[in-house]
C-alpha cells in the first residue's frame, strides 16, 4: 500500500515535471473582465450577489466544490462520510494546502470559518440564513472535522459549495480585521486580490502556489461598468476581453466585432408569471390555466427573446433536482383559453394586471406580449411597474400585487427543494397567500430525508400538481449572453457565474 | 442642510427595505433572518431614533457605517469625493471657455449669422439626452477611433468625454444667459457714453460690459452647481466613473441608509459652499459690493 503511495507520488511528480517544462515559465498576460456589478465587499458572508462569484470563485475555495458542468466534487476536502443517523458529517481535508499569505490551511480554518459565519459576524450578513441546520464544527485532527447537525438538511454538501461556506484564513483576518478583508481578502484560490478602487476595478495577480496548479494568466482586472452600450463599447475598442451581461438588444453588435465573439450560456434563473389566488377571478383554476393557454410562450422567445431563452413547464430548469423531463409545458391553445374562461364566468373586457419592475427593460416587452395574447382572448390588461426594492420587500411579500406579477429565481443549490419551499410552502416570506395541504404534505415528506431518489420524486410529483392547479404561468429559462475578444482561450462559460480563470490563457 | 438630510432620511424609509436588498442574489429570507439582521444593523429601531444618532454623529464627523459592506460613511466618500470634484471642475471649465467667446460673438452681432447659429447650436444642446450625447462620444472617439478609452477613470484622458458631456449641455443654457446679459448691458447709456468716447470696441466689451454682465452669469453658474451633481449621476453610470452620484444612486436602490443619508450631507454642504464663494466673487467682480 504504501509503496502503492510512493509510486503515485513519484509518478505524479514527474507528470508535474513534464507539465511544467513543455510550458512557459509561470502565468503571463493580463485579463480584463468588464462586469455590471461591484458588490463592494469581497468577503464571503456579506452577500448573494452573482457580482461577488464571478470574481470571488477565483479567490476562495469551499470544502467542497461546484465547477462549471456543475457537479458536486471535493474542493479543500478529500471526502466526506455521514455518520450517527447523519446527525453528524465527516470532512477529511486536503494537505498541503496554503492560503495566498502563506498561512497553512487546516481544520482550525474550517472551525473558524464556521464559527465566524454561524456567530455575530455572520448574523449581520444574509449568508448565515443558508446554514443554520449546522450545530457547530468540531476539530478532530489537524486534517479531520466533524460538523453537528441541529436538523437535517438534505443540500447541505451543496450548500457548502456555496459563497458562504469558502474558508477564510484565521490567522490573517483576525491580524487585518473586518474592514481590510473586505477590501483585500485572502483565500486559497489561484488569484490573489491587490489593488481595489470601489466602482471602478479589482485587480488579482496570479497564486503559483495554488493546490489546483498554477493559473496561466499573471493579472486579471474586474472593471465594473454598470452600462450594457459601455461595456460592449470596451469589447468593440479591444480594451476588455470577457464582458458579462450583454443584453439580447445588443447580441447582434458583439456578433458583428472582428475579433470577438457571442458566447450564450444556458443559465439556472427561471422567469414567471406568478398568479395572485387571493384576487378575483385568479381564485379559480379554470381561470388561471385560460391564461396560460391564451399565451404563445415559444414566440415570444423566438422573437422578443431572439432564441435566448428555452421553454420550461414547471418553475425551474434542466439541470435543477426535480426536473422532470416527461412534464411538458401546458401548450398555446387560445380557443380553449377561450372556453375555459366562459366556462368560468369571466365576462370579456374584464380587467387584469400584470407588475413588474422599472427597470427590467427585456421584461418590459416580454410583458407587452403577454398583454396582446391576453387581449386576444378578451381580457383588458394594464401593465404596472414599481421600483425594485419596494417590489421586492413591500409589494409581492404584502400581498400588493395585481393579478399576476413577474417573478424570477437563481435556485442557486439547484435543488427544486431551495424553490419549492419558498415559494409555495404557506407563510413563506414569497409566498404571502397561497398554501395547498397536498403541496404542504409533498414538501415535509421530501424534506425529512437525505434518500435523493425519493426526494426527487416527490418533487417531480410536487411539480406535476402545481402544473395541474396553475400556481403560475412559468415563461422560460434564461440565457446569458457574454462577449469575449478571440485572444482568450480556455475559459469554459459558467451558467452560475461562478467564473473560473485558473486555466484561461491570453494570446 | 438638517431639513435636506431630514427629509432625505424620511423619504427613503417610505418604502423598501435594505435587509431584503442583502438577499437580493440567489436565495430568499425567511421572517427570522429578516428580524435577525434588520436588529443587527439597527434598522428595527424608530426612525426618529436612527435620525437623531445620525445627526449628532454630522456634528463629530461620524456618518456611521455602510449595511452593505461595514465601511465608514466617510471613509467611501473620501474615496469618491475626487472623481466628482474634478468632472464638475472640468465640465464647468468647458462650459465657460466655450460659452463666453460664444456668447460674445453672438451678442455683438446681434442678428447675424453667427448669433442664428450660436442660437440653434444651444437649442440643439438643450434638448440632447445627455446619455445619448454620452453614447455616441464613446461610440466615435472610443470604438471607432480609439482616441479616448470608453470608460473608467484611468487617466487625464479618461476626463474628456464625461467632462464633455457635461459641459456641453451646461453650454447650451449659459450660451443663451450670457448673451442675453450682454445684450441688456450693451443697450445702456454708460455703453453708449464710452462708444461716443472713441474707445475701442476691446475695451467696450471686456472692460466694462462683460464685467456688468458677470454678474447673473456667475449667480447662475452657482445655481447651476446642484443641477450639475443631478447630470454627474447620469454621467458617472454611463462612464462607469467612480464618484458621489454612482455611490448616492447604488446607496438608494440597495437602501443602504448612512450611505445615501452621508453622501446627501456631504453634496448639500458642497452646494452650500459653493454658493456662498459664488457671492463673496460678487465683490470681486463689482467693487460697489461690500460683502462685510
Amino acid at each position: 500500500m504504501k509503496a502503492g503511495i510512493k509510486l503515485f507520488s513519484v509518478l505524479a511528480l514527474t507528470l508535474g515535471l513534464g507539465v511544467a517544462l513543455s510550458q512557459s515559465p509561470g502565468p503571463t498576460g493580463k485579463l480584463v473582465i468588464a462586469q455590471t456589478q461591484d458588490p463592494h465587499s469581497w468577503d464571503p458572508i456579506d452577500t448573494f450577489l452573482l457580482s461577488w462569484g464571478m470574481v470571488g470563485s477565483n479567490i476562495f475555495d469551499g470544502l467542497v466544490d461546484r465547477g462549471p458542468d456543475l457537479k458536486i466534487k471535493p474542493g479543500l476536502a478529500e471526502r466526506w462520510v455521514f455518520l450517527k443517523n447523519n446527525s453528524v458529517i465527516r470532512f477529511t481535508l486536503r494537505k498541503g494546502v496554503k492560503f495566498q499569505n502563506g498561512e497553512d490551511f487546516d481544520a482550525s480554518a474550517v472551525k473558524f470559518t464556521f464559527d465566524r459565519l454561524l456567530g455575530d459576524e455572520g448574523a449581520k450578513g444574509p449568508q448565515q440564513a443558508n446554514y443554520t441546520a449546522i450545530k457547530d464544527v468540531k476539530v478532530v485532527s489537524k486534517y479531520i472535522v466533524e460538523f453537528n447537525m441541529s436538523r437535517p438538511d438534505p443540500v447541505i454538501i451543496t450548500k457548502l459549495a456555496g459563497y458562504g461556506a469558502k474558508i477564510i484564513p484565521p490567522k490573517y483576518y483576525k491580524e487585518v480585521g473586518d474592514e481590510k478583508f473586505n477590501n483585500l481578502p485572502v483565500g486559497t484560490g489561484p488569484f490573489r486580490p491587490t489593488e481595489y478602487v470601489k466602482d471602478d476595478h479589482l485587480t488579482l495577480e496570479a497564486f503559483t502556489g495554488y493546490w489546483g496548479g498554477s493559473p496561466k494568466v499573471k493579472t486579471i482586472t474586474y472593471r465594473f461598468i454598470p452600462e450594457a452600450s459601455t461595456r460592449v463599447a470596451e469589447l468593440q475598442a479591444g480594451r476588455a476581453d470577457i464582458v458579462q451581461g450583454v443584453p439580447v438588444s445588443l447580441a447582434s453588435v458583439v456578433k458583428g466585432i472582428g475579433d470577438a465573439e457571442l458566447v450564450p450560456v444556458g443559465t439556472t434563473t427561471v422567469t414567471e408569471l406568478r398568479f395572485n389566488t387571493s384576487m378575483k377571478p385568479m381564485d379559480d383554476v379554470r381561470v388561471r390555466r385560460a391564461m396560460i393557454y391564451a399565451v404563445d410562450r415559444d414566440t415570444i422567445i423566438k422573437t422578443i427573446l431572439q432564441g435566448y431563452g428555452k421553454p420550461i413547464a414547471s418553475f425551474q430548469g434542466e439541470i435543477s433536482w426535480g426536473f422532470d423531463p416527461k412534464l411538458k409545458p401546458l401548450p398555446y391553445d387560445p380557443a380553449k383559453a377561450k372556453a375555459l374562461l366562459a366556462e368560468a364566468k369571466v365576462p370579456s373586457g374584464t380587467e387584469v394586471e400584470i407588475d413588474f419592475t422599472d427597470t427590467d427593460v427585456q421584461f418590459r416587452e416580454v410583458a407587452q406580449g403577454i398583454a396582446g395574447y391576453l387581449q386576444a382572448v378578451g381580457l383588458k390588461v394594464n401593465l404596472k411597474t414599481f421600483e425594485q426594492n419596494t417590489y421586492f420587500s413591500d409589494i409581492i411579500p404584502k400581498n400588493k400585487t395585481g393579478h399576476m406579477y413577474n417573478f424570477g429565481w437563481g435556485g442557486w443549490t439547484l435543488d427544486f427543494d431551495n424553490t419549492a419551499y419558498l415559494l409555495y410552502h404557506k407563510d413563506e416570506y414569497w409566498n404571502p397567500v397561497f398554501s395547498d395541504p397536498k403541496v404542504e404534505a409533498l414538501l415535509e415528506k421530501e424534506r425529512g430525508t437525505y434518500n435523493q431518489k425519493a426526494r426527487q420524486k416527490s418533487m417531480q410529483e410536487l411539480a406535476r400538481y402545481l402544473q395541474e392547479i396553475a400556481i403560475e404561468m412559468p415563461l422560460y429559462q434564461g440565457v446569458n449572453l457574454w462577449g469575449m475578444n478571440k485572444r482568450v482561450s480556455g475559459w469554459v462559460v459558467p451558467p452560475d457565474d461562478r467564473n473560473r480563470l485558473v486555466n484561461v490563457s491570453v494570446k | 442642510m438638517l431639513v435636506v438630510t431630514l427629509l432625505v432620511a424620511f423619504a427613503v424609509r417610505l418604502s423598501g427595505d435594505p435587509v431584503v436588498a442583502l438577499f437580493q442574489g440567489a436565495s430568499a429570507p425567511n421572517k427570522t433572518d429578516l428580524e435577525r439582521i434588520r436588529k443587527a444593523l439597527g434598522v428595527d429601531r424608530p426612525f426618529l431614533v436612527q435620525y437623531t444618532e445620525f445627526a449628532t454623529g454630522l456634528l463629530t464627523g461620524n456618518l456611521g457605517h455602510s449595511f452593505r459592506n461595514g465601511q465608514p460613511v466617510s471613509e467611501l466618500i473620501r474615496e469618491k469625493i475626487p472623481g466628482t470634484l474634478v468632472l464638475a471642475a472640468s465640465s464647468l471649465f468647458i462650459s465657460i471657455a466655450l460659452s463666453v467667446p460664444l456668447a460674445i460673438s453672438s451678442a455683438v452681432r446681434k442678428g447675424s449669422w453667427v448669433d442664428r447659429l450660436v442660437r440653434l447650436f444651444s437649442l440643439i444642446g438643450l434638448s440632447f439626452p445627455n446619455f445619448w450625447l454620452a453614447l455616441m462620444l464613446i461610440l466615435i472617439f472610443g470604438v471607432g477611433l480609439r482616441w479616448l478609452p470608453p470608460s473608467g477613470f484611468e487617466d487625464w484622458r479618461s476626463v474628456i468625454m464625461p467632462a464633455t458631456t457635461l459641459g456641453l449641455i451646461l453650454t447650451a443654457t449659459n450660451v443663451r444667459l450670457l448673451r442675453a446679459a450682454l445684450l441688456e448691458v450693451l443697450s445702456t447709456q454708460y455703453i453708449t457714453v464710452a462708444r461716443s468716447k472713441g474707445l475701442p470696441q476691446r475695451v467696450v466689451l471686456y472692460k466694462h460690459a462683460l464685467r456688468n454682465a458677470a454678474i447673473p452669469a456667475v449667480t447662475f453658474i452657482g445655481l447651476q452647481f446642484g443641477g450639475l451633481i443631478g447630470g454627474v449621476v447620469i454621467v458617472e453610470q454611463v462612464f462607469a466613473w467612480p464618484g458621489l452620484g454612482s455611490l448616492a444612486l447604488n446607496a438608494i436602490s440597495q437602501r443602504d441608509y448612512p450611505v445615501l443619508q452621508g453622501t446627501v450631507a456631504v453634496l448639500a454642504l458642497v452646494v452650500v459652499a459653493v454658493n456662498l464663494l459664488i457671492d463673496f466673487s460678487y465683490g470681486l467682480i463689482d467693487p460697489r459690493i461690500n460683502v462685510s
